[in-house]
């Protein structure tokens, strides 16, 4: 991206530059809300918790302003090529990348009541869910300041493999609540947090899908690889 | 129970993504008035040609005028360094404030306006002689400065005007061998050397190609750190990208002004939405 | 049928086009070749030696081209400079007005009024007051030959100049008078060239207005206030004249005269054509 000639119009080139900041700056901040949002589960971290919670209007702020500012681009400058794909992809990535954020606020919420409860089953599935789905948004902010669609399509096969997580998890879930009723509440709020997570990494998905058509001109091939089986999931009682 | 350490990704390891390099926001700030029309009437004989216009110009940045053949916008920017003077039968009156002056009335010396109000025209003009006596011209008029500081004002101007790596070897050659881009660069390096306050620029790339439009273009982001533009363009996608203010002009009227991304974006008039989207010629 | 009709009709009008030209042509290059023909024999370098010589014996017509050569400069010191800014007042301050165009209405009449009628009429008003033929009265009326087409050319080819050439040294903050002297005369300056230049060749050959006003010398003058020795109506003299000598000189002056005229109207179009490269 870099090895692309400069355009001849300085302040044109500066406005490019200021979109991928705003992007890759929201990018920093979201990431920073999951991050929150795992230690707030995962080490029932209240304050990590309020933190998250915290951060997330300064998204919310970002993306209307990107938004301005890609309605004020597409009018005054007229883009066209690459340019035009760059600064659409921008404001489809600032709507992903504001959705993100309100999951990680959403999963941070439910851990402060999840802490009340005291789990008599490990968590280490959910907490491997959370650093897949970090590692996966932290290579598509990546893909997003670098402008690489190899890395974009990394992320996009990798989102399978999240998908099937949350399905075992899904299922552990739900025989937990088979057990015990006392389980309900806490495994209701893990499923909810599990899902959120699910959902953070479609989004993630999605923002590369984005950089891969901003960057190449090509959309990724048509079905993404979907190991989200859950919903055709049937648990039945192991003992009758 | 959870597991500590390795299973989740803590905060403080997301490294620092919070580079804010942000160009500046676009100027919205109100600056001062270079120039300021107030209820500005022309007559070409007893057409009525311009109607009530009252405009300012701000320092320091680019007023676009936009609107259908025969608008009046060309009329006005013609106004401004009294050209009509030339044409019994065309007369201005309302005011035209400039430093407190109203450089309409009568008793204003003209030639002196001319050097701080500075034109240039659609089709270039290269002056039949050499790249340095078109430049020099000008200065010659108004001031006079021994050689050594005419070489320096010549050299001045034309990177000022991104023409000097081009010419430098040659600024004893006739003007007319240039380029039609180069001419018009030369044009404005000749306006630029005077030191003029204001630049009047009437459809400054209609005769040009692309990339010479372009590159003027980016000439006028630059000279608007030190001088006060005006451009009169039929092209609407070239206000948007050059101007910081835009007028839209309609059968002598001026329907509306304002920031270029509000006039763009936002329009308040129907008639200024109609002409910018091609609703109407 | 039609189509065969345009193509006779056709080659008809382009044969007819190609056979006047080639009558034109013939003529033309009859005479020059006469001229050539007798004007080569009289050549020698006596030509420009000798003065006119009295009648039956040889000589040159060194006075003659030397008499033709003053008047020329002496009437182009006149006319042009009053030719030139006439043009100019015409071109910038007249414009299209009325006035402007009854000037030039009458400038037109001048330019094309029979010279005998002006040498005629600059004998009553010099050669009669001062009493006799002079090398001045046979300048003024060459120049006033010449003023009508000075005034012409500049004033065409100072309006030729575009207008956005003048508002751009205006714009600059210019006087009118810098812009025309400046800019102006510079832009304009092949085509006021020009037009000196077809003036000069007219007035090289104008013989009528000569007659009434330097007549002829057959000695040697420098001074404009005697009657000067001219080509043209040396020519004249000569040609009529019984003697075999003079007859020959009137050839070989005609000669030089053509020389002279092609030359100058060549230069003429070289330089035009030169300066539009």
């Amino acid at each position: 991206m870099s090895d692309s000639p400069t355009h001849m119009i300085k302040s044109y080139e500066q406005e490019l530059k200021r979109l991928r900041n705003l992007l890759t700056e929201m990018g920093g901040i979201v990431e920073n809300q999951v991050a929150l949002a795992a230690q707030a589960v995962v080490e029932k971290d209240a304050d990590a918790a309020i933190r998250a919670v915290e951060e997330d209007p300064r998204a919310d702020a970002l993306e209307r302003e990107a938004e301005q500012f890609v309605i004020r681009l597409l009018a005054l400058r007229q883009p066209v090529a690459n340019d035009l794909r760059q600064i659409v992809a921008a404001l489809k990535m600032t709507g992903d990348l504001e959705r993100i954020g309100d999951y990680a606020a959403n999963i941070a919420k439910r851990s402060i009541v999840l802490a009340e409860f005291s789990l008599p089953y490990s968590l280490t599935g959910l907490a491997h869910m959370f650093r897949m789905v970090q590692e996966n948004l932290k290579l598509v902010i990546d893909a997003v300041g670098d402008n690489d669609p190899d890395k974009a399509a990394q992320v996009w096969r990798s989102d399978d493999v999240v998908d099937e997580i949350y399905t075992a998890l899904f299922r552990e879930l739900v025989t937990y609540m088979m057990e015990d009723p006392r389980n309900i509440t806490p495994c209701t709020h893990l499923l909810f947090i599990a899902k959120n997570l699910e959902r953070i990494g479609d989004h993630a998905t999605n923002i590369a899908e984005t950089v891969h058509y901003a960057a190449t001109g090509e959309s990724l091939p048509g079905q993404r690889p979907k190991g989200n089986t859950s919903a055709y999931a049937v648990i039945r009682p192991s003992n009758p | 129970m959870s597991e500590q350490g390795g299973a989740a990704i803590r905060p403080q390891d997301t490294p620092e993504r919070f580079l804010r390099n942000a160009a500046p926001s676009p100027k919205a700030e109100a600056a001062a008035a270079k120039i300021t029309m107030e209820t500005l009437n022309f007559y070409y004989g007893t057409n009525r040609a311009l109607k009530d216009v009252s405009l300012s110009l701000p320092e320091r940045q680019v007023t676009g005028m936009i609107g259908p053949s025969g608008c009046g916008k060309s009329t006005l920017l013609r106004v401004l360094n009294r050209m009509y003077d030339l044409y019994p039968g065309q007369r201005a009156t309302g005011e035209v404030l400039m430093d407190g002056e109203n450089i309409i009335a009568p008793d204003i010396d003209v030639n002196r306006l001319r050097s701080k109000i500075g034109m240039v025209f659609q089709k270039p003009t290269p002056f039949p002689m050499s790249i340095y006596d078109n430049i020099s011209f000008g200065v010659k008029l108004h001031e006079r400065l021994a050689k050594s500081a005419m070489d320096e004002r010549v050299e001045w101007s034309l990177t000022r005007a991104a023409l000097w790596s081009e010419v430098k070897d040659r600024l004893r050659t006739n003007a007319l061998g240039l380029s039609g881009g180069q001419q018009q660069r030369l044009c404005i390096a000749r306006s630029i050397a005077v030191r003029p306050e204001v630049i009047l620029l009437d459809e400054p790339t209609s005769a040009l190609d692309p990339i010479s439009t372009l590159k003027v273009e980016e000439l006028i982001d630059e000279l608007k750190q030190d001088f006060t533009l005006a451009i009169v363009t039929h092209n609407m996608q070239q206000a948007a990208r050059v101007a910081d203010q835009v007028a839209f002009f309609y059968l002598g009227e001026m329907v509306e002004v304002g920031p270029a991304a509000q006039i763009f974006t936002a329009p308040r008039q129907r008639r200024t939405q109609e002409y910018i989207t091609g609703r109407f010629g | 049928m039609r189509a065969r009709r345009r193509r006779i009709t056709n080659i008809a009008a382009l044969s007819l086009g190609t056979a006047a030209t080639a009558v034109g042509l013939l003529f033309l290059v009859w005479i020059l070749l006469t001229t050539l023909i007798n004007g080569f024999a009289a050549l020698s370098p006596r030509l420009l030696t000798e003065m006119t010589p009295p009648p039956g014996s040889e000589g040159g017509l060194l006075n003659a081209i030397f008499g033709s050569t003053l008047l020329i400069v002496i009437a182009v010191a006149m006319g042009a400079p009053i030719g030139i800014l006439a043009g100019t007042h015409l071109a910038e301050y007249g414009g299209k007005s009325a006035v402007a165009e009854t000037i030039r209405f009458v400038n037109d009449i001048l330019l094309s009024a029979p010279s005998i009628v002006m040498g005629l009429f600059v004998y009553e008003i010099v050669v009669r007051p001062a009493g006799h033929f002079s090398g001045w009265a046979g300048a003024i009326a060459l120049a006033f030959i010449l003023l009508p087409v000075v005034v012409r050319t500049t004033d065409e080819t100072i309006r030729l100049v575009p207008i956005t050439l003048r508002e751009a040294a205006l714009a600059l903050g210019a006087p009118q008078w810098r812009v025309i002297v400046q800019i102006l005369y510079p832009a304009a300056r092949t085509g006021m060239i020009t037009g000196l230049l077809l003036g000069v060749a007219r007035i090289s050959g104008e013989t009528a207005p000569l007659l009434f006003t330097a007549l002829n010398n057959q000695y040697w003058t420098a001074n404009p206030a005697q009657p000067m020795a001219n080509i043209p109506v040396v020519i004249f003299q000569f040609a009529l004249s019984p003697y075999d000598a003079w007859h020959h000189l009137a050839w070989a002056g005609a000669l030089l005269l053509t020389v002279f005229v092609l030359v100058v109207s060549v230069g003429a179009r070289f330089l035009l054509r030169a300066r539009i490269d």
